[in-house]
């Protein structure tokens, strides 16, 4: 009903005006009656009263009236939240304990579910992401995903059914001329089905088209990403047809076509787009398995029907072609393949917070239900003057949602300031993949207030029902002091706080297992020296002949230079655990089958390259002038290598045929110490180093050791390079020591977040401690008076309370100790060097929670000695 | 609207007398228990306990609008009118009441 809602709403904005309204309108009612009174014959005193009489109850009949007007209780919800506002302005201490532990609580939900928005909920912009997947070939029997061979996908285009299309892609540098010299360019060479599987289309320009990709296509023409396009050409809207000149080969590119902005891969994002040239009759001709595949799934197909299609078309390729025997394929979702990462350690990080909120909501909790305890003479007084039970109870249950509110309200605050402050920490840990993509939204603003509003229906609810309940007769006559009730709210509070000792210490161990596990990380030997060591990227290009020049003479004159105590150059910087592998077999036996090959990781590196990276030299000697190329060849192997395969230990002298050296017999020269590339590989793999001069490859990473701050050397060395070639462009300008925190960074970010959340519970729990003993103190203080005037040292006050505090604690403990022995198992995957249930941690994790439980009952114990028995007698 | 209970017989016949005494124009509380008195013959006395809250029922539905005037005496009181849907309201409670009489009296006459 309209007029009804506008009476409320009247009612409800301009109070006093109504409130006076009808209190002039009984009172002109009165005043009528007492007039007709008088005329009746009465004196003025015998009118008024009278009139008063006749009219019954005053207040009742505005009260009914009230009533009558209808959507009452939308002004008596109104009333609640002032009167709950004020309540809160009233006790800053309360408030300010049970707003903070909420949005402790809170905000370390939030962070997290931030990131899981972030990764999981939120989809991949492109269209239809979810049909979008990598195709990758698996050797049977393991679990690897290894990249693909152009054959196979020549015939996994002809053959498979499931995909609207596949294309292959394959991402690496090329130098670009610019005014100044050159600039490295990071480049996603594609067939031209890359647009139809991504959903995207350039926003200027065109797509390459299928005659392109075919082998004797016009393959020059480029497409560029539209950053670049704004860096390069500033926005230019007449770029295409405006070319590019690239490398040494002094080929001029057209641009025809620019990217829509924003659009990048998971973990790429190209500043150039280029053609593969992929011809059907010769497809391995641009390489071996090293080639990413893409496909999108046709509409009604699922991906386990893609798989298993995949599956039978692999064998029959295993079947047909050598090359393919023993490989299989994979096909995993492109969403999947990101979060599996996520997936295992997410859970973990939830299942943290969630037990830090707990523990805040345990505070709130025993917050709240001591504050009704401290309000039943208010209670009683309002239940006496008819408020009914549900009134009161309702009361109470707007208080704890306005808390909440303003709990997740600065929780959410908070969530957004440390989920930014986690980015920015985790910059180099975890390749999510998507980590730019986090930021709060409505997803995450949801699920604030949904935890919000249930703590407080969880937690508000059961104290004001108890409160409720209690008998207003005897809480008004001053009766209720000592009574059972407040026992068992004693006992509850107490059991409260067990339980936050017990979650506080199964974090604690979590965190101290995860942080001596990072220094044990940080005390694995690594075999080089990364100190003052600089790396860049260079990409060479020409012929054999050239490229083999280039890389020496680029050595050699950085070496030059007056800081710098040796440079060399490596085909791939093994840093992310990672190597090249290939098979070889011993010279003088026969070649046998590809399977039945010897393993080994192989670098292909120049002269200077161990003296750069500070790797030792065992036996034999180092490359040296007498290597070169069209000569023997010479191979130097590390010690792993000896062990395995050279087990007496006289390698030197004796010959190897490596595979991926176009099968020429080469001879063992030297043999260098075992390094570990990065702190978290497990056992340095066998492997053999090839000279450069004699098998020049494309990419290399320069090298060099320097006397001084290396990144000073940058520029110089990059006028050095020019010099020689000013095509040449460097990039991935990084030390090895930023390679090595970097390689740590995850272990470091996971103890970090764990001893953070850590701290925060045993801060809240501590806090709950606090509250509590100090609580009981206060409360007791007739008791403390009674006992001391019977004889009891102020020492033994002392103790008495600190005992009763480390009693909680300890059962607190106990528990938790329990716990903690079934749950840290969970995190095996990410210790290192460390049993979950080192003994060591758990002691010190023990002794800090004694120890701070002594604190926090130190203050009340001290309180309570100084109660004045005088005082507390007579103040009951 | 209200739905009628036989529980709200009672709230139902006070909300018929207040109307019909307003059909002869705007009336305050005071005067409207005055009229209902004169008129029923000293039979029906309202308590004013009971009238306010049905005039400000009244009001919230919609039935009666009120203003506030001077009354004979030249106080400030607050007068009640009656609206169209008041009337509407009033005749169908007429007919209603009509009907309950009606029956009433038929049941006890045939007793």
């Amino acid at each position: 009903m309209l007029s009804r809602l506008k009476t409320a709403l009247r009612a409800l904005l301009r109070r006093t005006l109504v409130e006076r309204e009808l209190d002039e309108e009984l009172r002109h009612h009165i005043e009528q009656q007492i007039e007709q009174n008088v005329r009746l014959g009465m004196s003025p005193e015998e009118a008024r009263d009278a009139a008063r009489k006749a009219f019954g109850g005053v207040e009742q009949a505005k009260e009914r009236s009230r009533d009558a007007r209808g959507l009452r209780w939308i002004e008596e919800l109104w009333q609640d939240l002032r009167y709950g506002l004020r309540m809160l302005r009233r006790k800053p201490g309360f408030t300010a304990a049970a707003v903070i532990s909420l949005a402790l609580g809170i905000g370390a939900n939030s962070t997290v579910f931030t990131f899981l928005n972030a990764i999981l909920i939120r989809p991949l912009p492109y269209p239809e992401p979810e049909r979008i997947v990598n195709l990758w070939e698996r050797a049977s029997g393991s679990t690897g995903t290894n990249p693909v061979l152009p054959l196979n996908f020549v015939e996994w285009r002809d053959r498979a059914r499931s995909f609207e299309a596949i294309t292959l892609t394959q991402s690496f540098p090329l130098n670009a001329a610019t005014q100044e010299g050159a600039e490295q360019l990071s480049n996603l060479s594609v067939t031209s089905e890359f647009f139809r599987v991504f959903g995207v289309a350039p926003a200027l320009g065109r797509a390459f088209t299928a005659e392109e990709t075919k082998a004797g296509g016009d393959r020059g023409v480029i497409i560029i990403s539209y950053d670049f396009w704004q860096r390069r050409f500033a926005g230019d809207p007449g770029v295409i047809g405006k070319t590019l000149l690239f490398g040494s080969s002094q080929q001029t590119r057209p641009v025809i076509g620019v990217m829509p902005a924003g659009f990048r891969l998971p973990s790429l994002t190209p500043d150039v787009y280029t053609l593969m040239s992929l011809d059907r009759n010769n497809p391995n001709s641009i390489g071996g398995r090293s080639f990413v595949c893409y496909g999108r799934l046709k509409p009604n197909v699922g991906l386990a029907s893609a798989q298993a299609e995949m599956s039978v078309i692999a064998s029959q390729l295993s079947n047909q072609y050598p090359a393919d025997k023993g490989w299989d394929v994979s096909v995993f979702g492109l969403q999947q393949h990101l979060v599996n990462e996520a997936r295992s350690t997410l859970p973990i990080l939830m299942s943290v917070t969630a037990m830090v909120l707990l523990i805040a909501c345990a505070n709130l909790a025993g917050l709240l239900m001591t504050n009704g305890v401290g309000r039943r003479n208010e209670l009683a007084v309002r239940a006496a003057l008819g408020a009914s039970r549900s009134r009161i109870v309702r009361q109470l249950v707007v208080e704890s949602f306005l808390l909440s509110a303003i709990g997740g309200a600065a929780g959410l605050l908070l969530g957004v300031w440390s989920a930014r402050l986690l980015l920015f920490l985790s910059k180099d840990a975890v390749t999510f993949g998507r980590m730019d993509e986090v930021s709060p939204d409505l997803n995450v603003l949801g699920f604030t207030l949904a935890i919000s509003a249930l703590t407080a229906l969880l937690f508000g609810l059961p104290p004001a029902w108890r409160i409720s309940r209690m008998d207003l007769q005897t809480i008004l006559k001053g009766y209720g002091r000592g009574s059972a009730g407040d026992q068992s709210h004693n006992r509850f509070r107490g059991v409260l706080i067990i339980g936050e000792v017990a979650l506080a210490v199964i974090l604690l161990a979590g965190a101290g297992l995860l942080l001596r596990s990072f220094s044990h990380l940080l005390q694995v030997s690594l075999g080089f020296q990364p100190e003052q060591t600089l790396t860049m990227r260079l990409f060479l290009s020409g012929n054999e002949e050239r490229r083999a020049s280039l890389a020496d003479q680029i050595t050699q004159k950085v070496e030059t230079l007056p800081s710098v105590r040796a440079a060399g150059i490596i085909h791939t910087l093994p840093t992310s655990g990672f190597n090249s592998g290939t098979g070889f077999y011993f010279d003088g036996e026969p070649e046998p089958e590809p399977s039945k090959l010897l393993n080994t990781e192989f670098s292909v590196i120049s002269q200077g390259y161990f003296a750069a990276m500070g790797i030792p030299l065992l036996q034999g000697r180092p490359f040296g002038p007498q290597d070169r190329r069209g000569g023997l060849r010479a191979v130097i192997v590390n010690q792993a290598f000896l062990k395995k395969y050279f087990p007496q230990g006289d390698a030197i002298g004796r010959r190897i045929v490596v595979v991926t050296v176009n099968k020429a017999p080469t001879e063992i020269v030297g043999v260098v110490g075992d390094v570990r590339y990065n702190r978290m590989t497990a056992e340095p793999q066998p492997t053999v180093f090839l000279l450069h001069s004699q098998t020049p490859r494309y990419i290399s990473y320069l090298v060099v050791r320097s006397t001084a701050d290396p990144m000073t050397l940058t520029s110089a060395i990059r006028r050095e390079i020019q010099e020689i070639d000013k095509t040449q462009a460097i990039a991935a300008i990084k030390t090895m020591e930023q390679y090595l925190s970097e390689s740590v960074a995850r272990p470091r970010l996971y103890a970090i977040l764990l001893a953070v959340f850590a701290g925060l519970a045993l801060l809240l729990a501590i806090i709950g401690l606090y509250g509590l003993m100090a609580y009981t103190v206060s409360q007791r203080t007739h008791e403390i008076g009674i006992r001391m005037a019977l004889g009891c040292l102020r020492r033994d006050i002392f103790k008495l309370v600190v005992g009763r505090g480390l009693t909680l604690a300890l059962v607190g403990m106990s528990v938790g100790v329990v716990g903690a022995l079934a749950l840290t198992r969970a995190l095996t995957g990410l210790l290192f060097g460390v049993k979950p249930t080192d003994p060591v941690t758990f002691a010190g994790v023990l002794s800090l929670i004694a120890l701070v439980s002594l604190l926090a009952c130190y203050l009340p114990a001290r309180r309570a000695t100084k109660v004045d028995p005088m005082i507390a007698l007579r103040n009951e | 609207m209200a739905r009628k209970k036989k529980t709200d017989m009672l709230q139902g016949m006070l909300d018929l007398l207040i109307l019909r005494s307003l059909r002869g124009g705007p009336l305050n509380g005071w005067d409207i228990m005055q009229r209902i008195q004169i008129v029923s013959g000293d039979v029906f006395r309202v308590i004013p306990g009971s009238l306010y809250p049905a005039l400000h029922r009244l009001e919230a539905g919609g039935l009666v609008k009120a203003e506030w005037g001077a009354s004979d005496n030249n106080r400030r009181a607050k007068f009640y009118k009656m609206t169209a849907a008041g009337k509407k309201q009033l005749d169908a409670e007429w007919e209603t009441w009509k009907r309950f009489s009606g029956a009433v009296e038929l049941i006890l006459r045939d007793a």
